[in-house]
């Protein structure tokens, strides 16, 4: 029993050691683990805190906690079989990662999507979008300390779910977007509903605002807090919500133009310094809740222009694309969705690349981190909204 | 208490080998009395627990306890069993001795404070001279029972908690005490029964409506009480989401009772200070203080009026715990430094030129307080507004959604 | 509150004067909570109707097999991604007849996307609307909707329509089973 307890505690001074040798503290700093049990952390994510008490110097962030070989199980499945995988890629926006795979093998094998399902795909992404962005600013929310909106926002995220399963049996994991269309239609009724919950939810989105995003503690916790610049986003490749808080107008969706976005019309906001900075935390986070406002415009719209039709093209049972490459970008819930598919002619893809916007959110936040306390340590990674499953893939 | 004592004395003197010993009967009447305070402090704090926990779960649209018991009354009971049969794990490294006796310091300050604070007319464990300055200074004890815990308990999050918790505590004294300043200027008086008595049974009686500046001095004294308190927020202490639980993330089982029983008997005093300082404590309106010990039914009645202020209070802390979010550090220190400090000054030189220049008893005096009623009561009456305001907003889309009906009253359980 | 350092008098007013309004703001929308509806139901003793009736139609619980109108064409088991399906077929030794000698579908495996569904040409794998499987034990999720020894013939395209049992029934009856005799 002693010797265990002197082993264990030469191992810790060992490990220490070692993280001294990494970290090179100076004296008064010291080395704080946060995660990856931590409640803020999101999912399990670890960062080394070089800290002197509240200020931070320094915090270098740890991934790779969940990482289960997405991509390399996409070599080993067929095309239809790795759709439920790509839901596993960013569990809030499962749709987006449906989405952006199955237009990589549409373009492979060029198969022509028919319109009535673009306009559903459009209509379930931008539901995902809003149950993303909510779960985004619901946890970030917490994260500075206000426990009711986050759990105000998964009420409402709760009827999104509903919506989903009604439209595809699943209330996370949809594998709702095939390769060549959707998996079901949506019904009149169902419609009706998702129009009679946009009736309730938009002044929800109000009554959020003035419990929240008005409050002036709320306000004073975000604002300044670590402002990202229009170069600074660019050069660290940052992508969606938090590239264009920083007041970079850039979105695929109207951008580089694909599905049926197009014919909606609606706007891309982009952050302007709504209480502080440019590109601060407080801009993350009201850049959300007018997204969130914009994807109801579409949906508005995407629901009363659905044509009739045809929801799946004619696709093989065993799509085997030609030999080649396709690359398909979708703006998800967390920014630009990147996958590259290549294919060698038989029924598997020969290799599947996913870039995915955490994965640059996170690599930021070294940056970020210097001179802040780890209040707002904490208030940075709930504004980049990090999911960890996509970083690690 | 001591009444009693007192008349006990009078009547049934204790002699032992022929002496009269007065001191046995208060021994044993403050023994008595102290049982009480402990009885009624950890039924409250358990109670209060069970409320919080309601009260939450309706403002996040769930429903909160209900199956332990009537109403899920008896779930503090269930807690405190399952919280004691757990194992009382100390972290290898810990300072034990500290580790273990830090809760009983927060404990013991929370406790102490009840010898001073009265519930009705003459229920009152010890009417001190200067009651108000002893709960400033017992309070003290709070702060060095949650440093020695974070310290003691060997982990980087716990100390964090316990120096932030020492920053605060020690900063919010100061407008705390400057606050009560006020009240004290007011009465004349430090005791608390004396400060009760200064003021009248109406409510522009109370010394909150006095001036516009009294006014201002007890939400000074509110939020330097919720800092005190570790309230949210300023529960930067236990920021969950920031320190996993602060400076009692290695305690477990019956140390961790001690310390959010502190915290929820510290909900009954802070709001009970704030009525015995700003609302009148137990005055009964028309009924003047020698008429106020009179019999039985007044006292009564004016514990029960004490007790409906001070429990209104409560649900308002509760309520605000799960609406603000937390400040930062610096955030903190600015606004008690910065605005509350400067804030309580105001209030004090205000409230003496407001005493010099109008008497307490003359004509107008009643009239300006009335009148500064009135623009509280126009205050509520916009917060009620405001209230029926969100609830109509959303109550035909939702009917229109889900088919059901929104009302849906608090103690309505499924 | 604000940290700037030069702060002027108006804003210094202007800070108190919102941190004041917001918050009574703020205290309003949680106080209108306290008569409005929750969301939650008390899950599973006092709701009107157990939920797997109320889910919609669509929802993908776990897995069941109506063997009356299986054809053993194992395109289920070849849809699925990750090998949750095991079906083994065999020959009769005498009527050198085709059988199903074992379908078992292992539910702690399953992720519920619903490929083995739309493969399926008669519809006989299917989802049921159940979703409460919690156990202690992961043998007790193996779902065998062949038992052991039991031959099933497969069910021919041309063969008169059986009589099909009611959606969900089949799969519970499997998962009480299981739950019950291997606890």
């Amino acid at each position: 029993m002693q010797q265990r307890k002197i082993a264990m505690v030469k191992q810790e001074l060992k490990d220490l050691h070692e993280l001294k040798q990494l970290y090179q503290p100076v004296a008064d700093e010291m080395l704080v683990n946060m995660g990856p049990q931590h409640p803020s952390t999101h999912g399990v994510l670890n960062f080394l805190l070089v800290t002197d008490g509240e200020v931070m110097h320094k915090a270098v962030a740890h991934v790779g906690y969940l990482h289960r070989g997405i991509e390399k199980i996409g070599e080993a499945v067929e095309y239809n079989g790795f759709v439920p995988f790509t839901d596993r890629v960013d569990y809030l926006a499962a749709m987006s990662a449906n989405q952006g795979f199955a237009m990589a093998v549409e373009k492979l094998a060029s198969i022509q999507v028919p319109e009535r399902a673009e306009y559903l795909r459009v209509i379930a992404t931008e539901l995902n979008r809003i149950a993303s962005h909510l779960v985004a600013n619901g946890a970030m929310a917490m994260d500075i300390g206000a426990f009711t909106p986050f759990v105000h926002w998964l009420k409402e995220r709760e009827f999104v779910n509903d919506l989903m399963e009604e439209l595809c049996g699943a209330r996370l994991t949809y594998n709702y977007i095939r390769i060549g269309g959707v998996a079901f239609d949506c019904g009149k009724e169902l419609a009706e509903k998702i129009v009679k919950w946009i009736d309730h939810f938009e002044p929800m989105v109000d009554e959020f605002d003035r419990l929240i995003t008005n409050n002036e503690i709320f306000v004073q916790r975000l604002a300044n807090v670590s402002p990202i610049s229009a170069e600074e986003a660019m050069s660290y490749n940052l992508v969606g919500p938090n590239l264009r808080a920083s007041g970079v107008d850039w979105d695929i969706r109207r951008d580089v133009p694909y599905s049926v976005y197009s014919k909606f019309d609606f706007k891309i906001p982009v952050g302007k310094g709504f209480r502080g900075t440019v590109g601060d935390c407080y801009d993350r986070f009201v850049l959300r809740i007018l997204e969130i406002r914009e994807s109801c415009k579409i949906l508005r719209q995407a629901l009363a222009t659905m044509p009739e039709g045809e929801i799946m093209a004619k696709v093989p049972k065993t799509i085997k694309p030609p030999k080649g490459e396709a690359i398909a970008r979708v703006e998800s819930a967390r920014g630009e969705l990147f996958y590259y598919v290549v294919s060698d002619g038989s029924s598997k893809p020969l290799r599947v690349k996913i870039r995915a916007g955490s994965f640059t959110a996170m690599s930021i936040i070294e940056h970020l981190s210097k001179g802040v306390m780890i209040a707002d340590l904490v208030a940075i990674i709930g504004s980049l909204d990090v999911v960890a499953p996509e970083v690690d893939r | 208490m001591w009444y009693l004592a007192n008349y006990l004395e009078k009547n049934y003197a204790v002699s032992i080998n022929g002496q009269e010993s007065a001191w046995l009967i208060y021994l044993i009447v403050a023994i008595a009395s102290a049982l009480v305070m402990l009885g009624f402090a950890s039924l409250f704090a358990g109670l209060a627990s069970f409320v919080e926990r309601r009260i939450a779960g309706r403002i996040m649209a769930r429903v909160g306890p209900n199956r332990v018991g009537p109403q899920g009354l008896f779930q503090f009971v269930a807690d405190g069993l399952k919280l004691i049969m757990k194992e009382d794990l100390i972290p290898n490294g810990a300072d034990r001795f500290l580790f273990k006796i830090a809760p009983y310091f927060v404990f013991a300050g929370m406790l102490g404070t009840f010898v001073v604070l009265p519930f009705g007319a003459n229920i009152v464990a010890a009417n001190m001279d200067v009651g108000i300055f002893y709960i400033i200074s017992i309070t003290a004890l709070v702060v060095v029972g949650i440093i020695l815990g974070g310290w003691a308990s060997n982990s980087k999050w716990s100390m964090f908690g316990g120096l932030r918790s020492a920053a605060q505590i020690v900063s919010y004294e100061i407008p705390l005490a400057l606050s009560i300043l006020v009240v004290v200027l007011l009465s004349g008086s430090l005791s608390t029964q004396g400060i009760i008595s200064a003021q009248g049974g109406l409510p522009w009686d109370w010394f909150i409506f006095h001036s516009p500046f009294a006014f201002i001095a007890f939400f000074i004294y509110f939020v330097s009480a919720l800092a005190e308190g570790n309230r949210t927020p300023f529960d930067l202490p236990e920021a969950e989401s920031e320190l996993v639980a602060g400076y009692c993330t290695e305690y477990s089982g019956f140390r961790f009772v001690v310390f959010f029983f502190a915290e929820w008997a510290n909900l009954w005093i802070m709001s009970a200070i704030a009525v015995i300082c700003f609302l009148g404590g137990w005055r009964v309106p028309f009924i003047s203080v020698e008429e106020s010990t009179s019999s039985w039914g007044i006292i009564l009645l004016g514990l029960a009026i004490f007790m409906v202020k001070t429990l209104a209070l409560v649900v308002v802390v509760i309520q605000l715990r799960w609406t603000l979010p937390r400040l930062r550090l610096d955030q903190m220190m600015n606004l008690c430094w910065k605005y509350l400090v400067p804030g309580s000054f105001v209030c004090i030189l205000g409230t003496m030129t407001w005493m010099v220049l109008i008497d307490w008893n003359s004509m107008i005096g009643l009239v300006l307080r009335v009148v500064v009623f009135a623009g509280a009561f126009m205050l509520l009456a916009y917060y009620i507004y405001r209230i029926r305001f969100n609830y109509m907003i959303d109550r035909d889309n939702y009917k229109k959604m889900t088919g059901k009906d929104m009302w849906y009253p608090p103690y309505r359980l499924p | 509150m604000s940290s700037s350092t030069n702060l002027t008098l108006g804003q210094y007013f202007k800070n108190i004067q919102n941190a004041a309004l917001s918050t009574l703001e703020g205290m309003a929308v949680t106080f209108s909570w306290l008569f409005r509806r929750p969301i939650t139901i008390q899950w599973p003793d006092k709701i009107e109707k157990p939920l797997e009736e109320t889910l919609p139609e669509r929802t993908r619980g776990i897995l069941e097999v109506e063997t009356r109108i299986c054809t053993g064409c194992l395109a289920c088991q070849k849809a699925c991604p990750i090998d949750t399906i095991s079906i083994d077929m065999e020959r009769n030794a005498e009527t050198k007849e085709r059988f199903i000698a074992r379908f078992d579908i292992d539910a702690a495996k399953c992720m519920y996307c619903g490929l083995c569904v739309d493969a399926c040409p008669t519809g006989a794998i299917r989802h049921t609307t159940l979703f409460a499987y919690a156990t202690d034990n992961i043998d007790n999720l193996l779902l065998s909707y062949v038992d052991k020894g039991e031959k099933v013939t497969p069910f021919r395209p041309k063969d008169p329509q059986p009589e099909l049992r009611a959606r969900g029934s089949i799969g519970k009856n499997v998962l009480e089973r299981n739950l019950k005799s291997k606890n």
